[in-house]
């Protein structure tokens, strides 16, 4: 099928996800609602840390927001593209994966655009209300080169989480088990982005930049754009961010494709 | 030439071996060890343009796993596979188009959305024309009556709406072949029928191939001339099902209403096999007294009010076999 087919169909079946989430709406509110509050308690407890210490890491409060809400505004996306392969395993067990291998499509991009999770608005809201504030609070300096910047290292964020679903979605072809994983891996990585790398030790810092790169998903790039020092690293290695997502994305795609081939033997 | 050709297929799957205790649990994240299973063991059959054939067998037979293998959803350990003139495990997107499947558990339409929609998608996804897709919509809507809940959510559906809108999308495409796992499995006998009718008109006027798996004995009585039977992955039979009623079906059951019971009739060649009240079933082998035989020596002794006699049914056959084996059979028959 070519490309251009592929995206008129991605968007097709997009939409009719939303028209299927729609037909719960209270459910979809309640989940928007949810989503704020829990991410306006994360910076609350930001705030009060800050108070005492006024700074973490040579990082103020404001600072440390903007860098919470890059992480909020790519994880809002990723959502959206990737959240269903956490649920990988359900249909492998239950043998409903069966049915995007009897479609005459690339499997990957059917499951992918199988469901759409659309209370990702709330990490839209919410992130976009922290980046006004924080222009208001602190003199960023945006030039139109620092805008294009965000751009592209929200993309490169998009990709690493999106790679790391895809990943641990992956492993449910070999094990049967998907969502434990997404406890065990995905959670801890995200909660890591919340604070500025620098203040964990040197072998944290080293594994979220070169094996899992979540370092590439705020922490980096935001220092780029606030002009802050990035200890142990040079300070152009923000600029990596969308590459770095690019080829994790690239290899995650590669592992699920070796797992898809391995479940076309095995069967379960 | 046949449209599906399969020959000394095998499927063996690695079962990894589950150690008890927590040193085996240990053990086996190190090493495990693995048995192997042979889920399908050479089986070879073709099927022709426009036939029905029941593939069947009891669970665990293989039947799913070489339906798997010629939809393209696992690779065979050894062996041919060609539907259609393609490898589907080689070929499987190119594979997709040119076959439907039904699994008759697990809908493959969108749950929460209108039936509707799931069609408007499928159109998408195999890339139907507009007019194709407008005259196969005509087409079902009037043979299954579609329309009564086209915008109805799926989820809503009964279980015989369901599944007359999961045939129906599985033939927006136009396929040339058809999978149909367990069509009628839970319905009603009147929505059993129904589909029993639809699978036979469109394979009459589509000349659609329809490979069907059930356990219901029925379904294969009532569409399929020939049936694959399997078992522990073998082939046990492949021909025409006359032929093994024929073969195994040669105990009838005669039933008879008598006036007045005063004791059982007295019966040659003919064995009472229950007895209520009145009326007596009288179980005998065709080829050694036939049923006016009996009848004659019943009617000397007791006034016959109301008779039967029933033909054995294809499912007691079935499990004749299937305890039995196939040593009985001659070997014009055997395979």
């Amino acid at each position: 099928m070519p490309i251009l087919k592929y995206v008129d169909l991605y968007f097709k079946l997009v939409s009719a996800g939303i028209r299927a989430q729609f037909q719960y709406r209270f459910a979809f509110f309640m989940r928007i609602i949810g989503l704020i509050t829990a991410y306006s308690g994360t910076a609350i407890t930001m705030w009060v840390m800050l108070y005492r210490f006024q700074e973490l890491g040579s990082w103020s409060f404001f600072e440390m927001l903007f860098l919470f809400a890059i992480a909020i505004l790519s994880w809002g996306f990723c959502i959206i593209l990737f959240f269903h392969f956490r649920s990988l395993d359900t249909y492998i067990i239950n043998g409903t994966f069966d049915r995007f291998l009897v479609r005459p499509i690339n499997p990957f991009f059917h499951f992918m655009a199988m469901r759409f999770d659309v209370a990702s608005f709330g990490q839209f809201i919410f992130s976009i209300l922290i980046f006004i504030w924080v222009s208001f609070e602190i003199n960023i300096g945006w030039t139109f080169g620092k805008v294009l910047f965000l751009f592209a290292s929200i993309i490169g964020g998009i990709l690493i989480q999106g790679g790391l679903l895809v990943l641990i979605s992956a492993l449910a072809f070999w094990t049967t088990k998907s969502e434990q994983f997404y406890w065990v891996a995905m959670y801890p990585a995200r909660n890591l982005t919340n604070y500025p790398l620098v203040i964990y030790p040197k072998i944290v810092q080293w594994f979220t930049a070169f094996v899992v790169p979540f370092g590439f998903v705020n922490y980096f790039p935001a220092a780029v754009i606030l002009e802050k020092e990035t200890p142990f690293f040079p300070a152009y290695i923000g600029y990596f961010s969308p590459l770095v997502g690019l080829v994790f994305f690239m290899i995650a795609y590669w592992i699920w494709m070796l797992g898809l081939s391995r479940y076309k033997s095995t069967g379960s | 030439m046949p449209i599906i050709e399969v020959e000394n297929l095998r499927k063996d799957f690695m079962i990894a071996k589950r150690e008890t205790g927590m040193m085996g649990a240990l053990r086996s994240l190190v090493k495990r060890e693995y048995t192997k299973k042979e889920a399908v063991k050479d089986i070879s059959f073709s099927i022709e343009k426009g036939e029905i054939i029941g593939y069947i067998g009891p669970n665990g037979a293989g039947k799913s796993t070489t339906i798997k293998m010629l939809t393209g959803i696992l690779v065979p350990s050894d062996g041919k596979v060609l539907v259609n003139g393609i490898v589907p495990y080689e070929n499987r997107q190119k594979n997709a188009k040119n076959i439907g499947v039904v699994f008759g558990q697990r809908t493959q339409l969108w749950w929460d959305l209108p039936t509707i929609e799931s069609f408007e998608l499928l159109k998408e996804i195999y890339q139907v024309s507009n007019e194709r897709y407008k005259k196969n919509m005509d087409t079902f809507t009037e043979v299954l009556g579609l329309n009564e809940f086209l915008n109805t959510p799926v989820r809503q559906l009964s279980l015989g709406q369901r599944m007359r809108a999961d045939i129906a999308a599985s033939l927006l495409h136009d396929p040339p072949i058809l999978f149909l796992d367990e069509p009628t499995i839970g319905l009603d006998v009147v929505a059993k029928e129904k589909m029993r009718t639809f699978i036979k008109e469109i394979n009459q006027d589509r000349q659609i191939t329809v490979i069907l798996t059930t356990h219901d004995m029925e379904d294969i009585e009532k569409l399929c001339e020939r049936m694959v039977l399997i078992d522990h992955g073998t082939k046990m039979y492949d021909g025409e099902i006359a032929l093994v009623k024929e073969r195994f079906g040669k105990t009838r059951t005669l039933i008879v209403d008598l006036e007045e019971s005063k004791q059982r009739p007295p019966l040659t060649g003919g064995e009472i096999f229950k007895e209520e009240g009145s009326r007596f079933w009288i179980k005998f082998n065709r080829d050694e007294v036939s049923a006016s035989d009996l009848i004659a020596q019943i009617t000397k002794t007791h006034n016959i009010k109301d008779l039967t006699v029933e033909e054995p049914e294809i499912e007691s056959i079935i499990s004749k076999i299937y305890q039995e084996g196939f040593q009985d059979l001659p070997d014009t028959v055997k395979v």
